[in-house]
């Protein structure tokens, strides 16, 4: 067996080859994913737990018509879009939690050792987890319907709530994966990546509408972006306008992706 | 590169991380198709050298070239080359033995059908096609390291870089790994190997290096080294506190 090794190779080449190489990667991380159940747990039956569990405990609060914003809206059609984000963002550190294993392991720089693109194993653990948000999100409307959530919009309401939360949660993987790589110690990263995303998910009008919160949250809740993708998906279930919170959530994606992501490719890439 | 080539030429590396210098002015050169070790007590600067050969690691001067390719401007070149087997064995325990072989020959640039005939042979020769299927976590320490070797090897590289790859094997397992990597020797392929069991520099290594407090304190052949004593007895008395 021959094998031919290219070592100048034309920049579209050289593209192709990332995505190549970052479709390899993702592929290896779900194929983890299926090999081993286990690690489905948190991704994918904790939500479900976290949901029953929090409609069951606060969803016959009677909510509507108390605060502009969920007139007309039952309390769980409010609380719902809530914890279906607060579930994105609490998923999102596994994403810096996996590079940190495989730079503890050694497996990092067995990938770095090799002619791959180094942007492909962050661009790898993101596809993989797109797929991750994207099943999460799945389940987490199929299991909300019984318990009082409607998508008034029906099939492509569901898809586009599904996007969303996809690209929210892919924004705050990039957060964590830059946090992560920042941190640079497992253990510690462990037990310190998870206090943002509550805190982000609780300092938003996740779960109550921004003018229930303390003072000193409010000014805060109405910049986060938890407020404005759970407003999108309100927005999206009962075919509300989207112009303003979908802007607002555009904004915080493009700045997430590029800002963290910006960070997180260089420090990948400086660890040395 | 031509057969005089040497397969790796280190010239004046610095590196400190910090306050911590750990190579000063490191200079050292191995021929092709040799098998060179690299000997130090821990902290000398073994490991810190292995990176930025394997262009894990950029040194802040000095000048490193592998197989014709300076690591700092073509590490391309130089990753497509060469096989490196860390301290750590850089597998998925998530993956069996034979995901984690094909993903690393495709990530080397093999296509799929290429990868997996040289899982099945490198799973042969490393005596693992029993165990090809088994996730990689229900393996034993010397099983690891075999199929650590096996993943470097996937790309046929013509330089191996080993970083103290018999560590915490037993005695039989450390064997084994040798019988493997003399067969590799005699293959022909470049073998750069950092150790701290001076009996494996003694029986294997064409040349050896030995690195103290980041600086070449001596090379030479084995036998060289030793003059009328032992090999340990010339390492102590190289490496003792002083001894620079």
């Amino acid at each position: 067996m021959t094998i031919a090794i290219a070592t100048e190779a034309p920049t579209a080449a050289i593209r192709l080859r990332a995505v190549r190489d970052s479709g390899l990667i993702a592929g290896r991380n779900l194929r983890v994913l299926r090999k081993n159940p286990g690690r489905m747990l948190y991704p994918l039956v904790q939500p479900l737990i976290l949901l029953v569990m929090q409609v069951s405990v606060f969803g016959n609060l009677a909510l509507a018509g108390h605060a502009s914003g969920t007139v007309g809206m039952s309390y769980r059609e409010f609380l719902i879009p809530g914890i279906i984000i607060q579930n994105a963002a609490l998923t999102a550190p596994t994403t810096g939690l996996a590079l940190l294993r495989d730079a503890g392991s050694g497996l990092a720089d067995r990938f770095r050792s090799l002619p791959v693109s180094r942007a492909a194993v962050l661009a790898g653990r993101l596809g993989s987890d797109a797929v991750v948000f994207t099943v999460q999100a799945m389940l987490l409307l199929l299991v909300a319907a019984p318990l009082g959530f409607r998508v008034h919009t029906g099939l492509p309401g569901m898809l586009a709530i599904t996007g969303v939360t996809v690209v929210f949660g892919l924004s705050v993987a990039v957060l964590s994966a830059w946090l992560a790589l920042l941190i640079n110690d497992a253990e510690t990263a462990e037990r310190t990546l998870y206090f943002p995303a509550i805190a982000i998910a609780f300092i938003s009008s996740a779960f109550v509408p921004v003018g229930y919160l303390a003072g000193w949250m409010q000014p805060i809740a109405r910049v986060n972006p938890v407020t404005g993708a759970a407003a999108v998906i309100r927005s999206m279930a009962t075919g509300g306008g989207l112009a303003v919170p979908l802007l607002e959530l555009a904004c915080w994606g493009v700045f997430l992706f590029l800002v963290p992501g910006f960070l997180a490719a260089r420090r990948w890439q400086s660890q040395n | 590169m031509n057969d005089l080539t040497p397969a790796i030429e280190v010239s004046g590396v610095r590196k400190a991380f910090g306050q911590v210098t750990a190579l000063d002015g490191v200079d050292l050169s191995v021929a092709p198709g040799s098998l060179t070790a690299l000997l130090g007590p821990n902290g000398a600067g073994k490991t810190t050298l292995v990176r930025i050969i394997a262009t894990l690691s950029r040194a802040d001067e000095g000048r490193v070239r592998v197989l014709g390719f300076d690591v700092a401007a073509q590490p391309k070149q130089v990753r497509a080359r060469i096989g490196l087997t860390g301290q750590f064995a850089g597998l998925d325990d998530g993956l069996s033995g034979r995901d984690n072989l094909i993903l690393i020959g495709r990530l080397a640039g093999l296509r799929r059908r290429q990868a997996v005939e040289r899982a099945g042979e490198l799973a042969a020769t490393f005596g693992l096609t029993d165990a090809t299927n088994r996730l990689v976590r229900t393996y034993s320490g010397g099983m690891r390291r075999r199929l650590d070797l096996a993943a470097s090897l996937m790309a046929r590289p013509a330089l191996l870089v080993l970083d103290e790859p018999t560590t915490g094997l037993d005695p039989a397992s450390r064997q084994q790994l040798w019988t493997e990597l003399g067969a590799l020797r005699a293959a022909g392929t470049t073998m750069l190997l950092t150790t701290q069991y001076l009996e494996e520099a003694d029986r294997f290594a064409d040349f050896v290096y030995v690195l103290n407090h980041g600086t070449v304190v001596a090379s030479g052949t084995a036998a060289q080294l030793k003059g009328t004593g032992s090999l340990d007895e010339a390492f102590l008395a190289l490496t003792r506190e002083g001894a620079i």
